[in-house]
């Protein structure tokens, strides 16, 4: 028992989608047909912009709740950069997707700094940035939708045959964060914080810079999706991604990030994002009620957390 | 056996993907019975409770299937929801948008794929996507239950001081309340005179402060107008608070009209202290964005915007009326319920 939970990790999670694929292909229709899957890969990629972010910050044993609200701020400040009715450089998207990621990165210092030096908990010094940079979204659209980008930017959230062309940035996202937390010494620091980080304090783990990075980077990750669901959706909303963070958390902690730090994947994340894409495209294509959708991916959710929190007591933490 | 395990998994893992992959995009959807891809911004207030059940109950009358799907306030989430059903070919979609803007993708991917798409009861904004909305008259509506409100004004023999709640003026409906408040309220100005403009952003804790406020500055208010149903609590508690809570024809009665037609509405008519409200005739609606679906995949004309007139139901017509009224339905299921 104890091994098979520990077995059941990032790759188990993939046998996982690829069980649930197969068997539930026969009863839903649509479900593995080209088109359906191209939909599926194409929602799971900014998603995933964000689940990355979120596994950094959980790594560290923190949480970030504020990726919601970071969406949604970037989401209209690089809208109002680059509109072309308005904007402050119209028409120019490179300053639009610099706007949005330059708002995560400066929302993710904060969260940072909050949590690193002000010693706040990880939990409320997200919470109030949250409600803090979703009230700004809002007050300074005065719940306003902006649209007119530009094609060049529009063209983010369009598809080159059949690969979106969002995959050219979160696949080159996910490898460097790969790469960073299994090959270098700022990954292990990572672990190590989320581990014990008194223990990686005497080691002489700089834990304060490595909180800072962890939550910046999730925050330009943030900023990352707000580029992505804005070309998507042709539209700077300052309501964009306010429901997505069970979806965050839950494609993270089924992956087999803990949510008690210290132990996760790029790959897990990546798969437990396409799980619970695809737990919800099928439901979808079932057309069962919203109501029964909560609670079958609040179940699937859950029931990974549970399987979590047995690990931590088997690994004896 | 851990190390095994491990070296299995992904071979497993990928064997399983793969076999998706090369099979799954050869795979089309099954045909199955006509069927209409139903996608609601939210299912949190009744009116859109009743909206989604008018419409399940006039597919099942035309032999369809619905399915359904809510984005639950995530404009991102409901075009992945229109994609799906774009993905599983159904034969049309009914949309209530999250965002005037933010739909348009929506509305092209299901023009590329040729299947026709209702917008319920919100419009989007301009744009070469095409669609067919099916929208109330909010300006007309409006404009008739103030009209009535104005000859019950005149009834009373003397001017009436007026109050009209404003919704968030960034949604088109509201906007069209107003308008037809205010043009109202301009025809009969021997009757009434609009001494408070209280905005509320559909927010029912600044539509009690406002209501309280106005009261406050003109006791003698003797008109209100709000433009959804869902902020009369608001207006119910600050009368309370004023002592000016009473029935139609009790001396110190506020003449009082609403728009939606909701279940409080309904409550309200019945016990009288409601003169009128303005109803969004769901029923039709939901029966005009089916027809609008079925005409569209036969090849005939639809127009791009189809208008509920809506019907105003008040104390001398409710009986008769309630069959049409959403919120008298609910309010019946309900109590049949209890």
């Amino acid at each position: 028992m104890r091994r098979a939970l520990f077995v059941l990790g990032d790759w188990g999670v993939a046998l996982l989608c690829g069980a649930y694929l197969v068997a539930l292909a026969p009863f839903v229709p649509g479900l593995a047909s080209g088109p359906n899957l191209g939909d599926v890969f194409s929602n799971v990629l900014p998603l995933l912009a964000v689940a990355l972010g979120q596994t950094l910050v959980l790594l560290t044993g923190g949480i970030d709740l504020s990726v919601t609200a970071v969406v949604a701020l970037a989401s209209v400040a690089g809208a109002r950069v680059m509109t072309e009715t308005g904007g402050l450089l119209p028409g120019s998207a490179a300053a639009g997707v610099l706007a949005m990621l330059g708002v995560g990165v400066v929302v993710g210092l904060a969260n940072g700094l909050a949590v690193a030096n002000l010693r706040m908990p990880p939990f409320l010094a997200t919470l109030a940035m949250m409600t803090f940079a979703s009230g700004l979204a809002i007050w300074s659209t005065q719940s306003q939708g902006i649209a007119g980008l530009p094609a060049s930017f529009r063209a983010l959230g369009a598809s080159l045959g059949p690969l979106p062309v969002s995959l050219l940035v979160v696949l080159p996202l996910a490898l460097a964060a790969h790469l960073v937390l299994s090959r270098t010494v700022l990954g292990r620091w990572i672990y190590a914080v989320g581990g014990n980080a008194r223990a990686a304090r005497v080691s002489g783990v700089p834990v304060e810079r490595v909180l800072l990075l962890a939550y910046a980077a999730c925050g330009a990750c943030a900023g990352l999706a707000a580029v992505l669901y804005t070309a998507r959706l042709e539209t700077g909303s300052p309501v964009l991604g306010q429901r997505i963070f069970l979806d965050v958390i839950g494609g993270a902690v089924i992956g087999g990030t803990s949510l008690f730090g210290g132990r996760g994947t790029v790959r897990g994340t990546a798969f437990g994002v396409l799980l619970i894409t695809l737990v919800d495209n099928s439901l979808n294509l079932l057309g069962l009620s919203s109501f029964t959708v909560l609670m079958v991916k609040g179940g699937v959710i859950l029931a990974a957390a549970v399987l979590d929190a047995w690990r931590e007591r088997l690994a004896g933490r | 056996m851990k190390t095994r395990a491990r070296r299995v998994a992904p071979g497993l893992a990928a064997v399983l993907l793969a076999t998706v992959a090369a099979f799954g995009p050869s795979c089309q959807p099954r045909p199955t019975r006509h069927a209409i891809g139903v996608a609601f911004e939210t299912l949190q207030t009744e009116f859109w409770v009743a909206a989604i059940d008018a419409i399940r109950a006039d597919l099942a009358s035309r032999g369809y299937d619905m399915v359904e799907a809510i984005a639950d306030g995530d404009a991102n989430r409901q075009l992945e929801q229109v994609r799906s059903f774009v993905a599983r070919r159904v034969d049309g979609i009914v949309v209530v948008p999250k965002d005037a803007k933010g739909i348009i993708p929506a509305i092209k991917a299901a023009n590329e794929a040729g299947i026709p798409i209702v917008l319920f009861n919100r419009p989007a904004d301009a744009s070469a996507a095409r669609s067919v909305a099916v929208v109330a008259d909010n300006l007309g509506i409006a404009r008739a239950t103030v009209e009535h409100l104005c000859a019950l004004a005149r009834q009373s023999g003397r001017k009436q001081k007026a109050a009209i709640l404003i919704g968030d003026l960034g949604d088109v409906n509201s906007i069209g309340r107003r308008d037809g408040f205010d043009q109202a309220a301009a025809a009969c100005a021997d009757a009434i005179e609009v001494v408070a403009r209280i905005p509320t952003d559909w927010n029912q804790e600044k539509a009690l402060a406002g209501m309280t406020n106005a009261l406050q500055a003109h006791p003698d208010l003797g008109l209100v107008f709000t433009s959804s149903d869902f902020m009369l609590p608001s207006i119910v508690s600050a009368l309370k608070g004023a002592n000016r809570y009473r029935r139609a024809g009790e001396p110190g009665h506020v003449i009082l009209g609403g728009f939606d037609g909701d279940a409080t509405a309904w409550r309200m008519l019945e016990e009288g202290t409601l003169d009128a409200t303005g109803v969004q005739d769901v029923y039709f609606e939901a029966k005009a964005a089916i027809q609008a679906l079925v005409d569209a995949k036969a090849g005939r004309a639809v127009p791009p915007v189809v208008l509920d007139p809506g019907f105003v139901i008040h104390q001398g017509n409710k009986a008769e009326m309630a069959p049409r009224m959403w919120g008298a339905q609910v309010a019946r299921r309900k109590a049949a319920g209890a």
